[in-house]
């Protein structure tokens, strides 16, 4: 079997001594960072960069995913502990799983957290393997107009997915797109949009434009609303759950990994969705739903392995296609780019052993998360305590190195300060800035298919409904935007991330 | 920022939305300033400008309709701006900015830390200060010599 060479092939890159060695120290300081509470994996994946410059490419991306799980993993130890979830995602995690701490049962809802992030991170990583093959072959038949076609498709799906309103979630994706488009443009060389700045002539780096709206932003906003952060004082209770508790919890977390995996694809940040539509379902099936909401263990498990599962089977539209379906897979292209690598459908032929190896690291890194976190809670526990007076420097601080590192540039760090500027106001404004990332993240990308398109079809627009597969996806996304709008749809789409 | 506050007794329903709309349409303005001087080009081969104006266009038509709904529909006050947060969160991280190259991380950090400090309320001086040492020190341990980032030090005593 082709699978099980190649598996084999990553496994024996990802369990080299240094390759482990950076998928441990990876998680370890993206679950540090990302337990601070209102630095969300976006911001911690920014700050932490510069961390692995110097390392070979094959190990810098394996840390690189091992900080994004751990990012992950803090978050939701964040939410459990403290009620403040770092980021869309954990919200729902916070909603039993604060409630199992206040009644001293802290440990088992971030065991079961562990445990269903464990479970769901080596089905995705299955997934990964499987479907990494014939979506590559189906990238390289792709031409310029399906390429752009695909990406209006997830841009769409992105307006479906979005919190809140439907046209505010496509003025900020049109919105992005127009900030990438500011820089040097690719066929004439001319300026664009840059105010005649040299800061800007090589285009907005996107770390700078993520650390201002997300890193920056979020400070300005969390000192405004002083946080009642109640961290959890009856301690912490037994950190395994209980054979019954994981009867209880098998089929939420499998029904969870499913829906993650599937949603997680899906090229537009389907991952947010994931862990809304699991707690809804558990809830639904609960044969008791009055418990959720109070505490109930599946309202963990399920969205917690949702979560995970969608975090990680978001990779398959960025190595097979080159596409990025979020923002932090923005961030990892920014990373792979460093160190000369294009993600794309070449990867997997060009360094088959880079490919598998990260995807084998990321099994490795989820186990490596259980490992870490259980015995390690209690100095998370003590690192929350840190009251924000002391954290929110420390952050500023980290953001800072981390942005003056990506390229040794002062400019980006004023940039990146008038970026925070910006996504405080969008905050003040109820503007969300995640759909604004992913047009920008899409932006450059899309304009160069489309001019391409352009070119290959002399000037004929009609080139994009005239090859069959780009219209299917465009009619899709047509199709997408269509119910997104439609009343009826629009309630349901506010109940379901109200997880009621 | 906050010039909504005042007005929501009057016609418009949603200041929120209705200075996001002002904002974002001062944007487009920017922008279609800025692509004035590029060249549209033609289908067959794009110019630099088109996908700048035609984007600055769309978003300001989106604007319009964002603002006739906040006359429309009521929604949110806009709460004022924490001026104070902006000037020393943001002003920390420009001192940064400023200090970084000629003084070196040794200086910039502690600096950052301070400025910052002066944000919350609930800052205490001294302990600020022990602080932005101890996380500089940790910082310079960290990204300096553990990592060997080519961030300078100190150079105007170390020479790098």
């Amino acid at each position: 079997m082709d699978i099980i060479s190649n598996l084999a092939l990553g496994f024996s890159v990802a369990l080299s001594l240094q390759n482990l060695a950076l998928c441990f120290v990876g998680c370890l300081v993206g679950t540090m960072i990302g337990v601070l509470p209102g630095v969300g994996p976006i911001a911690t994946i920014a700050m932490l960069l510069p961390l692995t410059f110097k390392v070979d490419p094959t190990g810098a991306l394996i840390m690189l995913a091992g900080i994004y799980y751990g990012a992950q993993y803090g978050g939701s130890t964040t939410a459990i502990l403290i009620n403040i979830p770092g980021e869309a995602t954990s919200v729902v995690t916070a909603m039993d799983g604060h409630e199992m701490a206040k009644n001293g049962e802290a440990g088992k809802a971030l065991g079961i957290a562990a445990i269903g992030s464990f479970i769901a991170g080596s089905v995705a990583t299955l997934v990964i393997a499987l479907l990494g093959k014939p979506l590559t072959a189906m990238a390289l038949i792709f031409g310029p107009a399906e390429y752009f076609s695909l990406m209006v498709l997830g841009l769409a799906l992105a307006v479906a997915l979005a919190r809140g309103s439907v046209l505010k979630a496509i003025i900020m994706i049109v919105l992005g797109i127009l900030l990438s488009t500011i820089g040097t443009d690719l066929d004439t060389g001319e300026e664009r949009l840059t105010l005649g700045m040299t800061a800007l002539s090589d285009g907005i780096d996107f770390a700078v434009l993520a650390m201002g709206v997300f890193g920056l932003a979020e400070i300005l906003k969390n000192l405004e609303n002083p946080e009642a952060r109640d961290v959890v004082k009856s301690g912490i209770g037994k950190l395994l759950p209980t054979m019954d508790d994981m009867k209880r919890c098998f089929a939420p977390i499998m029904r969870g990994t499913a829906l993650g995996s599937i949603l997680g694809i899906l090229p537009g940040n389907g991952a947010v969705l994931a862990p809304f539509a699991s707690y809804t379902i558990e809830k639904k099936l609960a044969k008791d739903p009055s418990r959720f909401g109070k505490g109930a263990i599946e309202g963990v498990a399920g969205p917690e392995s949702a979560n995970n599962a969608g975090a990680q089977t978001a990779f398959i539209p960025l190595l097979t296609l080159g596409i990025p379906p979020n923002a932090v897979m923005a961030l990892m292209v920014g990373a792979m780019t460093i160190h000369g690598i294009i993600p794309g459908p070449l990867v997997m032929s060009k360094s088959p052993d880079l490919f598998w190896g990260m995807v084998a690291s990321m099994w490795v890194g989820n186990a490596m998360l259980v490992i870490i976190n259980l015995p390690m809670i209690g100095l998370w526990v003590k690192l929350l305590k840190v009251p924000y007076r002391l954290m929110f420097p420390a952050i500023l601080l980290f953001c800072a190195i981390g942005i003056y590192s990506i390229n040794n540039n002062p400019a980006d760090v004023f940039l990146t300060a008038f970026f925070g500027l910006v996504g405080y106001a969008f905050y003040k404004f109820g503007l969300e800035p995640a759909p604004m990332l992913l047009g920008f993240v899409l932006g450059k990308l899309m304009e160069q298919k489309l001019r391409q398109a352009l070119t290959l079809s002399r000037g004929s627009m009609m080139t994009f409904i005239e090859r069959p597969i780009s219209a299917v996806l465009l009619l899709i996304a047509l199709a997408i935007i269509t119910v997104a709008l439609l009343p009826s749809v629009r309630k349901g789409r506010e109940e379901a991330f109200q997880g009621d | 920022m906050a010039e909504g506050t005042g007005m929501s007794g009057g016609r418009i329903k949603s200041p929120e939305d209705f200075c996001g709309a002002i904002f974002l349409l001062l944007i487009c303005a920017l922008a279609l300033w800025q692509a004035s001087e590029l060249t549209f080009g033609t289908l067959r081969a794009v110019g630099p400008g088109l996908m700048p104006t035609a984007l600055a266009v769309l978003l300001a038509g989106l604007a319009c309709v964002l603002m006739v709904s906040s006359l429309k529909d009521d929604g949110p006050d806009v709460s004022p701006p924490s001026w104070r947060g902006i000037l020393f969160v943001l002003g920390a991280f420009v001192a940064f900015g400023l200090a970084v190259r000629p003084l070196g991380l040794a200086v910039a950090g502690p600096l950052a830390v301070i400025i910052a400090g002066f944000a919350s309320d609930e800052t205490r001086p001294g302990e600020t200060v022990l602080f932005g040492l101890g996380m500089t020190a940790f910082c310079i341990a960290l990204f300096k010599f553990a990592l060997g980032l080519p961030i300078p030090l100190a150079p105007w005593l170390l020479g790098y």
